[in-house]
């Protein structure tokens, strides 16, 4: 009876966080997490990480990379609250202090195969011209006291945030017992590009 | 447990659709600072059974290109009896100024798509055009009509008696996973 009907079924997501595109901001670096649901829980690998620190090359890509690696393994007994990856991104200000420039989110994808994401970056806006000027000069911009709320619908409507960079990531997805289970997730779209593409002028 | 054994059990006559992506962003609107209103409407045999049925993104303003993201998460379980009353995703975008004054951009609705697998979704808006007097008006103080059932958006039912304009498009990517539906010899 066991070994005929698994009631669990495993996610294996493997990839990077490649690379970014601020063209306002250098000198940054990117902490991912993964934010899923009650019914989830990660078995093998890493739930978050910190990259290194990048600058723009000096050619003219001028190209910020990371190629980070993400490597984790999930199981679950129901895909409601499939795991997204959170980003947020850091870097120095004019007075050398650490600030947030975009927090992103997007969900690990759902078919087998090879992805490629492009995922938005925003950071919360100051609700006052004094308070913009007031955290520039003191270094403490509005920021998330948890990046996991980007993660989530709810709360979201009193906020107001402005998009500025963009983020690649490239995931691999493996899944396992999904269709014994009687999941069908569609077609596996290999090489699959998705996300918005950054406007014209900034390197792909 | 208990009530989690009974509720597999009532499952097991039903087949089940997961909605799984987001609502990325929105281009083509005259102005900035856009958020979005969604709502998922269904017919008598679908029943929600985990996530939130409807919501609001948050207040965009762009600093790179004209597309403002929202990248709003949507995550829906639902069980259902029969294929009438498939999903209809309903949106009203909405455009807020320095002031906090909110104003109508659009309307739309799209279908959640109804074949397993990853889709991008394009929903074209339109917004209520009143007489022209009420023009002029929106073009110099701002306002303009507005729907006063929401129901209008998703149903064809009294569309005649409405003059509209385009607004922009609401960009979305919906992932849709379905379970049980080869049971029912249900080909999608």
């Amino acid at each position: 009876m066991a070994a005929a009907s698994p009631s669990v079924f495993l996610l294996m997501v493997n990839g990077q966080v490649e690379s970014a595109q601020f063209p306002e901001h250098d000198d940054l670096y990117c902490k991912y997490c993964f934010v899923y649901g009650q019914d989830w829980a990660p078995t093998a690998g890493l739930e978050e990480g910190i990259s290194q620190i990048t600058s723009k090359s000096l050619d003219a890509r001028r190209a910020l990379v990371w190629n980070f690696p993400i490597d984790v393994t999930f199981k679950s007994t129901n895909p409601y609250g499939w795991p997204q990856i959170v980003l947020s991104v850091y870097g120095p200000d004019v007075f050398g202090n650490d600030v947030v420039r975009g927090y992103g989110a997007v969900h690990v994808p759902f078919s087998p195969g090879r992805h490629k994401r492009t995922v938005p970056m925003f950071v919360p806006e100051s609700t006052s011209k004094l308070q913009k000027f007031t955290s520039w000069f003191m270094g403490r911009r509005p920021e998330y006291t948890d990046p996991k709320v980007v993660a989530q619908g709810e709360g979201r409507e009193v906020t107001r945030v402005r998009s500025q960079g963009f983020v690649t990531l490239l995931f691999n997805v493996v899944t396992k017992d999904m269709k014994k289970l009687g999941y069908d997730t569609g077609p596996p779209d290999t090489q699959g590009v998705s996300g918005p593409s950054p406007p014209q002028g900034l390197p792909t | 447990m208990n009530s989690n054994r009974r509720r597999r059990f009532h499952l097991w006559a039903m087949a089940e659709v997961h909605v799984i992506g987001q609502i990325m962003g929105a281009t083509g609107f005259s102005e900035s600072s856009l958020f979005c209103k969604w709502g998922v409407h269904t017919g008598a045999a679908w029943k929600l059974l985990s996530g939130v049925r409807e919501g609001q993104t948050q207040v965009d303003t762009p600093q790179i290109g004209d597309m403002a993201y929202w990248s709003h998460p949507i995550d829906l379980h639902f069980a259902t009896k029969g294929l009438q009353g498939w999903p209809r995703l309903h949106l009203q975008v909405w455009s807020q100024d320095s002031f906090g004054r909110c104003q109508l951009e659009g309307y739309g609705f799209c279908h959640v798509p109804s074949s397993p697998g990853t889709h991008q979704l394009d929903c074209p808006t339109w917004r209520p055009l009143g007489s022209w007097r009420e023009q002029l008006a929106r073009a110099f103080v701002g306002g303009g009509p507005q729907l006063l059932h929401g129901d209008a958006i998703y149903s064809g039912a009294d569309r005649y008696r409405l003059h509209t304009a385009a607004g922009g498009t609401v960009h979305l990517e919906l992932g849709l996973l379905l379970r049980h539906f080869d049971r029912y010899g249900v080909e999608c």
